[in-house]
Formats: structure tokens, C-alpha cells, sequence
């Protein structure tokens, strides 16, 4: 999931805007029944793409070009392990309490062996990295993803992914440094915000090289990418899914079938 | 020739006992021969092969990538696309409802573009090598069509998931769908397609498709 910021004042200014936000914008009838904002979310996406080429992508290309790649592989190491209470809580949350364990064991030893979680010696001892969600959470409880959702300045999301933002938000240390704490939080928030930015560079290159639309190029990579994650990389073979393609909710034409994910 | 029998006659190693056991060899050549063939005709072709064969001709143009330009690589992987890809199908299903609405000419001109688009996808992104390795896992069956899951594994460890669907046509099996990582490339170019078909038209869609060719080719 894209999320460079996760500042909790923002986030909290964010949710109250995009609430506001679809208060008072009526569904649209769109090309896909499950993007009803398509319109809304356009605009939102046009706005996040113009910041992200104006003030995003040169930051995160500048601080590859002046960082070595062990010092951003111990960065992102970092920020993985300090959000990893929110992944233990959904492994329990899903019902998976030997990786629960196995994932509380990694962040004990990341966080005190591994530095502060800078190095991970968790893996090479047999406690491998997981990727949990309350999103994933509410999928494996049964909840459909709802309304696809662009976020300002967060990326792609959905009525199922979006109260993730919050909790992930609520579990990580370094919201709660607080006080003092506060002149340190809000340097790593940004060091975070582009971290991330700078591991995305890859995937944004792909979707400028390929996409026609990047819009639904983003939204189709994105839900498909949830859909795999839920699965932990198994998604079921559910003959729904060969009418289930999104983009076009008429009759599949023949051999729809091999649009399939498996 | 005649020389030839004379020096083999002549050979201190001649005897009948030789001559026998040329005789049993020749014969097991035979059985083996005619069991080969038993076996190429009770098998289908593999449809590990197709996806091998794509696989060997992009560590090619990787390895090959600091000495020959884009062109040279386009040259070489070219063949191997053209053959191992079912193009007519996945354009179909890639247009979606649309499909049928084309005229003949829109419909060849489509599938052209994007054959070259997907040549000119993999010469500009299979460029460079750093000790990675495909690796051919399983195949299984998907009703008439196949699976074969693969993995790109970087020097690092790193795996990224490969799984190709592939489809029997003429006697042989081609690739129709790509799924790196659990995400479809043809649902993901055919939500996009549609969109911009419905939105500007197949016209529309089939110069930004040149248009891409063309900033891969420049």
C-alpha cells in the first residue's frame, strides 16, 4: 500500500476532508460500478500525481543519488519493524497465532539485536517478515472492499483499506513519542514519507512507461495487489472472478477466463 | 569407399565376434529410436517449453545488454515472442466488448501495435544482468488451458513471481496471460483499454499504443 505520510495530524485532517469529501459528492455513474467517485477520485489523483512529479519523485530520486543502498535497505528495515505491532495485531486479529507469535518473536529481535530495527537477524534465525493488515483483516473476515477510494497525498485505497491509515497509525511507538519526542517524530515522519517514495520509484517508472490510463492502470494494479495479499499470495480460483473483471461490467467476451489471477 | 571397407576388413580388430556386436548395437539403436518416437507421440508438447524458451531468449538480451542496443536485443527476442505469445487471443480479450464492433483492418492494425508494443515492453525492460535465474516450477491444468509457474530470482534471494497461463493453438502451447505477483497484465490492460476505447475510441487507443512503441524505439 502506498503510504509515504503517516502523520497522525494529517491523517486526521485527511480522513476529516475525504469524509467531508464524500458526504457531499453524490455517486457518479462511472465506467465501473465498483469506482463510483471515478470522477472525485480522478481529480484527487491528477492533484497527488502533480505533487508527487513536482515534489515527491525529485526529493526520492535526490536521496537515492546521495544515500548508499545498505544505508535505505537499514532505513526501510527501520520504519518496517517500528510499524510492525500493527502487523502482529491483524495476524491475531486473522486467526494466525503461530505467525503471530513468530512475528512478535521478529520484532523483539529486530528491535533490540537488530538495533532498533535497523538490521534484521530475525529473518536468518527462521522469523521471516510478514505483510498483515486491517485491511486484509476485514477481507479475510468477509467484508467486500467497497468503494475504491484516492486518497490526497496517500494513494489508493478503499472503504475496507481505509481505517488502516488509523490503526497503523495508533500502533507505531513513534506516534506516542510525544513532547520532546515531537523533534524527532516529525524528521523521521518525513525521512518515512520519503523513504517510501524512493522504494515506489520503480513501480511508478513501470506505470509511466506502460499505462495508457494511469488512473485505472493504478486502481486495477492496486485492487488486484489487495486481492493477492489477502490470499498471502493464494487467491482462490472463484469462478466469479471470470465475470468479475473490472473495467467492463458487460459479458465477458470468450475466453474471459484467462484473465484470471492465480 | 571401396578403400575404406578394404582398411576395415584389413583391421587387426576385425572378427565375427565384432561384427555381432556392431550388429546388437545397430539393433539397440533401433529400439531406442522407435521409442523415442512412441514417446514424442504419446506426449504433448510441454508447455514449460513455450515459457522456457521466453525465458532463455530474455537472459540473452540481459546478458547481452551492455554490448548490443535496443534494436539488436528487439532483433533477437523478437522471433521468440512473435512465436511463443498467442497474440490473436490475447487482443480479443484485451478489447474486450470491443472487439467485435472492429472492422478487420482495426482488429489487424490492433493486434499489430500491440505485438510490437509487447517486443518493444521487453527489449527496453530485460536489458541489464545481475545474476538472476528463472526457475520452472509446476504446470497445472486450468480447464483446456495451463499453468506454469515460474519465479525471476535476483542475486539477492529475491523472488518475483511468474506465472504464465497458456493456451494449445495449432499444436502448440502459447502464453495468454502474464501473472507477475497476482497481478494479471491482460485484466490490467484490458481495464485500461476499455477505457480509453470508451472514452476516446479504438483509433484513439491504437496511436497511444504507436505512440509508446515508438518512445521505446527512440
Amino acid at each position: 500500500m502506498y503510504q509515504p505520510i503517516r502523520i497522525k495530524t494529517l491523517a486526521c485532517t485527511l480522513a476529516a476532508t475525504l469524509l467531508a469529501g464524500c458526504a457531499s459528492t453524490p455517486p457518479v455513474k462511472g465506467s465501473d460500478p465498483s469506482d463510483p467517485y471515478e470522477n472525485t477520485n480522478r481529480k484527487i489523483y491528477n492533484f497527488n500525481d502533480t505533487i508527487d512529479r513536482k515534489v515527491f519523485t525529485p526529493v526520492a530520486r535526490g536521496y537515492v543519488q546521495v544515500t548508499p543502498d545498505p544505508v535505505r535497505a537499514g532505513v526501510t528495515k527501520f520504519f518496517d519493524n517500528v510499524g510492525y505491532l500493527n502487523v502482529i495485531t491483524n495476524d491475531f486479529l486473522q486467526g494466525k497465532v503461530t505467525q503471530g507469535a513468530s512475528d512478535t518473536g521478529r520484532f523483539l529481535v529486530n528491535s533490540t539485536v537488530g538495533v532498533g530495527g535497523l538490521f534484521d537477524p530475525a529473518t536468518k534465525i527462521g522469523m521471516p517478515a510478514h505483510d498483515e493488515d486491517l485491511g486484509q483483516t476485514f477481507g479475510i473476515w468477509g467484508m467486500g472492499e467497497g468503494a475504491y477510494l484516492m486518497v490526497p497525498f496517500l494513494g489508493p485505497s478503499s472503504y475496507r483499506d481505509l481505517p488502516d491509515a488509523a490503526t497503523s497509525i495508533a500502533l507505531n511507538p513513534m506516534t506516542w513519542l510525544g513532547g520532546v519526542g515531537g523533534i524527532i517524530t516529525w524528521p523521521l515522519g518525513a525521512l518515512h514519507a520519503v523513504n517510501a517514495r524512493a522504494n515506489m520509484l520503480a513501480a511508478s517508472n513501470i506505470r509511466d512507461q506502460a499505462a495508457v490510463d494511469p488512473y485505472t492502470f493504478v486502481r486495477e494494479a492496486y485492487r488486484q495487489q489487495r486481492q493477492y495479499k489477502i490470499y498471502d499470495g493464494n487467491p482462490p480460483m472463484d469462478e466469479n472472478e471470470v465475470n468479475g473483471d473490472s473495467g467492463d461490467h458487460h459479458p465477458p467476451a470468450a475466453g474471459a477466463e484467462i484473465l484470471k489471477v492465480y | 569407399m571401396n578403400g575404406s571397407k578394404t582398411h576395415s576388413l584389413a583391421h587387426p580388430w576385425y572378427s565375427p565376434a565384432n561384427c555381432l556386436f556392431r550388429w546388437v548395437r545397430l539393433l539397440l539403436m533401433g529400439v531406442a529410436l522407435v521409442t523415442n518416437a512412441c514417446m514424442a507421440e504419446s506426449s504433448e508438447p510441454a508447455p514449460a517449453a513455450s515459457v522456457e524458451k521466453l525465458h532463455a531468449g530474455l537472459l540473452d538480451i540481459m546478458q547481452h545488454g551492455a554490448t548490443r542496443n535496443f534494436q539488436a536485443r528487439a532483433a533477437t527476442i523478437a522471433p521468440v515472442i512473435r512465436e511463443v505469445f498467442d497474440f490473436d487471443t490475447i487482443s480479443r480479450v484485451v478489447t474486450g466488448r470491443y472487439w467485435s464492433t472492429l472492422s478487420a483492418t482495426q482488429k489487424d492494425a490492433f493486434t499489430r501495435v500491440f505485438t510490437r508494443l509487447s517486443i518493444a515492453t521487453y527489449t527496453e525492460n530485460f536489458k541489464s544482468f545481475g545474476g538472476e535465474r528463472f526457475q520452472t516450477r509446476d504446470t497445472v491444468s486450468k480447464g483446456p488451458n495451463r499453468l506454469v509457474a515460474t519465479a525471476l530470482t535476483s542475486a539477492d534471494g529475491t523472488d518475483v513471481t511468474l506465472n504464465y497461463l497458456l493456451s494449445l493453438r495449432d499444436g502448440k502451447w502459447r502464453i495468454v496471460n502474464v501473472i507477475a505477483e497476482g497481478v494479471s497484465d491482460l485484466s490490467l490492460k484490458r481495464a485500461e483499454y476499455t477505457a480509453v476505447i470508451s472514452s476516446d475510441g479504438i483509433d484513439a487507443l491504437i496511436a497511444k499504443l504507436s505512440a509508446k512503441v515508438a518512445s521505446y524505439e527512440r
